[in-house]
């Protein structure tokens, strides 16, 4: 077993020793190799004035100190070697082992120090003594070509306090160990032990509704609309697919809102205060089948779109919430963007080819349309 | 079975219609008739109404328009430019309205030789559209004058004029002359409607291939986006607007004209008054250089005799002036900023055309869009010209002809005139003429044709009140022309709403039109059927107008309504490209919505969808 190969450093971390963590603010998209995929593109956002809540990223360097620090390294890769994607038994049992092994050794002091700074200074940031955050894991997607694999890991919403940041942090950590990704990883021989992970932790946007963006139609590939679908609460209903979200769809050039379907939306995700966390309600009869959200909204969210996709010239998947506590346009937070992936690899090639206005009259001349009866 | 019958369309030649319009054949003429002699190849057909030309009976006299389109559309897509697998359009009366049939294509070889000719014909045309235009609009002003210049006899003299027998008789007279004026006029009318279709049937099909570019780059693009893109804002349909609007800034820089012009009276009051003074002489020349041609515009789609022109109906200009002088006066801008409308469109353009991936769509693109561009103009330019400028021309010399009738004990009114087909105003000529000859105290058949006037009138009427099938006989394989395509909307789809709609439905029982997506937005409101521009008195501010169509004369209703609605009409229509600059919802087109929406109705108008619902009837 080799031992585990050092990040390749980057001038940035060079200058700064000792970055455990980092303000959203202070990302970009170079920062991927520290703060994965998804921390790096939302400072990416916060650079180009998206307005995205506050938040920090707990880097690469902090798993493989606390790996390191609290000595569990070693347990870590051995109990990964030498499995078979085929021994499904052998593969969960390794996982689970793993995975106790992160989430419950004691943080090392350094990275809980750094965590510690980070969420005491969002919270002074917002002006809450526990400011509800959403820790999300962020992968550095150097072994996961797909952006849907990268859903995999693991979210957690509405954590509160210093204690259950640091817990979810830890469990963000061991979702890099789920049965799944390892034998992902077997199966295209990437190695368990280059792979890094870094953690988002997010100020929670106490949303009313919320939803996804496409700014490409994701069931024609036309470059020319924004499909948004929004429900009622934190848009985890829509994400995972629980409700029927209503759905728009926009032209990005006459900001035309071209179709608007309306469903009956039967549960919302909320934070439960009684219970402290976050539960799958029942949304009130009358509001079911209400629109989730205005027309200005629609447009604002397309007016960010088409920003975030121009940002970076190329058809985006983009989360969004509009929050309760603000007043529009403040409202608008974007929570999420990675890049379109099924419809931007094969969109390239010529639709129509190279033909002058003649030969395309002279096609339209001897077309003829069929009627079915 | 009893749903299986429903899923067909009558047969033309069984089809009934209501015992009260017993006695319509008489009305047309005879190849306007389903036959028997051509029965076997008209069963085969697929007949459906057109509600865009014959949205409500058809006058006798009027059918003239449809009978020159019939052959002029067809000729051009067939013989002249040869559109390969398309040919013409049929058609036929079943009662006062008409069914057209776009003719299935011919055989192979056929269509093999027709795309020779069509490439080298039509490639032309496009190279050369603007020496074009100017050649047919020279041509086509030439023809409307000289129709103006016809002579009509005003009455029949008692003894034909010195002049005429002495030093030399010119050999013929006033019983030739009416003859011969209204032959000519019959003759200018077919002349006119073959350049109508001149560059016609290319403009559609150079649309409809835009159209198809775009929605291969975009699958999802609205036809109202479409229709952005491609039309003009310096158009001739525009042109009388724009006159008003000139006129109404002079009355306000001479502050009495103003005040006469804002002033509550008739028209010919308002004249008087200006009469008297220098600024007022000085306004109404300004009017009289300005009245031909651009106020020779139709009330209406320029189709119909009773629509009637701003030119013989001047309450409408003077009170369209009355209003702009006073918006003019609070301040208010009343022109339409072309520069605008044009910099907005070539924007959009360049937004869409961003948006495209590769640079050979790009240039495919580009290159669609420039061909469209190079002679859309076209459809949008003899629109003015032909139904507009030359109708009212016409209408105007055949009212002169009614004028004679009645005078000589024929007819009662001068409109009666247009009870009678093309056919038969020479038969009731020449019984005058014939009369006139004879010498004095000659009786006239008058009570004969009177007779026959009050029973057409009632056949008219009762068949305002019947919904004839949308469609007969047998739906096609395919079609391929493109007026078919483009002002029908045939499809799979139509014919399928159009068999749904085979079961006997009542117009109270429709609740849901659809029509072309004309300009987007969505709002509810009370609807205003308004059958005839003189109706608009009764408009009320935010109102959903519900109209069979508009033109510029209509221009100043759509400050006040919400949406607007129209039967009439598609993605380039006048009330399509209102409604898209005043950010109205339209949808246009919808071919049955003044006879289905009553006034009063709460109307929820999908102008992103070209959806209208009747969210609750009137009482």
């Amino acid at each position: 077993m080799e031992p585990p190969t050092k990040p390749i450093p980057n001038p940035l971390k060079l200058e700064r020793e000792m970055d455990y963590t980092l303000d959203f603010e202070e990302l970009n998209k170079n920062s991927l190799q520290m703060v994965g995929g998804k921390n790096a593109s939302l400072g990416e956002m916060i650079g180009a004035g998206i307005h995205v809540p506050p938040g920090f990223a707990v880097t690469t360097d902090s798993y493989l100190r606390f790996i390191t620090e609290t000595g569990i390294k070693g347990a870590i890769f051995q109990a990964l070697s030498g499995l078979s994607v085929d021994d499904v038994e052998a593969l969960n049992n390794a996982s689970a082992e793993v995975q106790n092994l992160i989430n419950n050794v004691p943080m090392s002091d350094n990275v809980r120090v750094a965590i510690e700074e980070g969420y005491a200074q969002l919270c002074t940031k917002c002006v809450v003594e526990t400011v509800p955050v959403a820790v999300r894991s962020s992968a550095t997607a150097e072994d996961l070509p797909t952006a849907s694999f990268a859903g995999q890991q693991d979210t957690y919403l509405w954590v509160e306090g210093i204690e259950n940041v640091i817990d979810s942090v830890q469990r963000c950590w061991a979702s890099l160990f789920t049965p799944r990704a390892i034998s992902y990883r077997i199966k295209n021989d990437f190695s368990h032990e280059k792979v890094l992970i870094s953690v988002g932790v997010q100020k929670m946007v106490n949303s009313r509704t919320a939803g996804v963006m496409f700014t490409i139609n994701p069931t024609d590939g036309d470059l020319s609309k924004v499909v948004i679908e929004g429900s009622w609460g934190l848009g985890e209903t829509v994400v995972s697919g629980s409700v029927n979200p209503d759905k728009f769809v926009v032209d990005k050039v006459l900001l035309e809102i071209s179709d608007k379907t309306i469903s009956t939306k039967h549960i919302q995700c909320v934070y439960d205060p009684d219970r402290g966390e976050v539960v799958n309600a029942d949304v009130e009869p009358d509001m079911q089948s209400k629109c989730c959200m205005g027309d200005y909204e629609i447009k604002e969210l397309v007016k960010i779109g088409k920003e975030i996709e121009k940002h970076y010239g190329r058809a985006m998947d983009i989360e969004w919430a509009i929050d309760k506590d603000f007043s529009f346009p403040e409202s608008v937070f974007i929570v999420q963007a990675r890049p379109e992936t099924v419809w931007s690899q094969r969109k390239k090639e010529s639709v129509i080819g190279k033909k002058s206005g003649y030969q395309l009259l002279m096609e339209q001349a001897m077309k003829r349309i069929k009627i079915q009866g | 079975m009893a749903e299986e019958k429903a899923a067909r369309f009558p047969d033309p030649h069984e089809f009934q219609v209501p015992s009260e319009l017993e006695g319509w054949e008489e009305m047309y003429p005879s190849h306007y008739l389903f036959s028997k002699e051509r029965g076997e190849w008209e069963s085969k057909q697929f007949w459906y109404l057109d509600k865009i030309h014959a949205p409500e009976p058809m006058p006798p006299l009027d059918l003239i328009f449809q009978e020159a389109w019939q052959i002029s559309l067809s000729q051009y897509t067939t013989r002249v430019f040869c559109i390969p697998p398309a040919q013409g359009i049929a058609q036929r009366m079943v009662g006062p309205y008409m069914y057209i049939c776009a003719i299935a294509p011919p055989p192979e070889e056929v269509i093999g030789e027709k795309a020779q000719r069509f490439e080298k014909r039509v490639f032309y045309v496009f190279e050369h559209y603007d020496e074009l235009w100017d050649k047919w609009l020279t041509k086509f002003k030439a023809l409307g004058n000289e129709m103006e210049a016809v002579e009509v006899p005003k009455e029949l003299p008692k003894f034909v004029p010195e002049d005429q027998v002495l030093p030399a008789p010119t050999g013929y007279y006033v019983s030739y002359d009416i003859l011969e004026s209204f032959n000519n006029l019959v003759n200018q009318i077919f002349k006119g409607w073959q350049y109508h279709f001149e560059m016609l049937n290319l403009t559609y099909l150079a649309y409809l291939m835009f159209g198809d570019v775009c929605r291969k780059l975009f699958p999802g693009i609205k036809e109202s986006a479409i229709g952005k893109m491609v039309a003009g804002a310096y158009v001739s349909m525009f042109r009388p607007e724009e006159e008003l609007c000139k006129l109404s800034r002079l009355a306000t820089s001479l502050s009495s004209v103003a005040n006469i012009l804002k002033g509550e009276g008739m028209a010919d009051q308002k004249i008087a008054e200006l009469e008297k003074s220098e600024d007022g002489k000085k306004w109404l020349a300004a009017f009289d250089k300005a009245k031909d041609p651009w106020f020779y515009v139709s009330c209406g789609s320029g189709w119909f005799h009773y629509e009637g022109s701003w030119i013989n109906s001047l309450d409408i200009p003077y009170s369209y002036i009355k209003s702009y002088v006073e918006r003019l006066e609070n301040g208010e801008t009343i022109e339409r900023s072309l520069d605008e409308v044009n910099k907005e469109r070539d924007e959009t353009v360049a937004k869409y055309r961003e948006l495209i991936q590769s640079d050979e769509d790009r240039d495919a693109f580009n290159n669609a869009y420039n061909t469209v561009r190079t002679i859309y103009r076209y459809a949008e330019d003899h629109l003015f010209w032909v139904e507009h400028w030359f109708h009212t021309i016409w209408f105007a010399k055949i009212r002169e002809f009614g004028s004679l009738l009645a005078d000589n004990g024929m007819i009662n009114e001068v409109d009666d005139i247009f009870m009678f087909n093309r056919y038969e105003i020479p038969e009731l000529l020449t019984e005058i003429a014939t009369g006139w000859a004879l010498g004095v105290d000659i009786p006239v058949r008058g009570d004969y044709y009177k007779a026959k006037v009050d029973k057409r009138k009632k056949i008219l009427k009762a068949a305002s009140e019947w919904n004839p099938s949308p469609a007969l006989g047998v739906p096609p394989e395919e079609v391929a022309e493109p007026f078919t395509i483009m002002l029908w909307g045939v499809t799979t789809d139509k014919v399928k709403e159009w068999l749904k709609g085979m079961g006997e439905v009542r117009p109270e029982d429709v609740s849901e039109l659809k029509g072309f997506a004309s300009s987007a937005g969505i709002v509810e409101g009370p609807a205003k059927v308004l059958k005839r521009l003189k109706d608009i008195v009764d408009l009320k501010e935010g109102e959903i107008m519900v109209c069979p169509t508009t033109n510029p004369s209509w221009a100043p209703v759509f400050t006040k309504i919400k949406a607007a609605i129209t039967d009439i009409g598609g993605l380039t229509s006048h009330a399509a490209i209102v409604c898209r600059e005043y950010g109205l919802p339209a949808v246009t087109g919808t071919g049955v919505a003044t006879s289905i929406i009553k006034t009063g109705d709460i109307l929820k108008v999908d102008g992103d969808t070209g959806v209208v619902t009747i969210v609750k009837r009137a009482n």
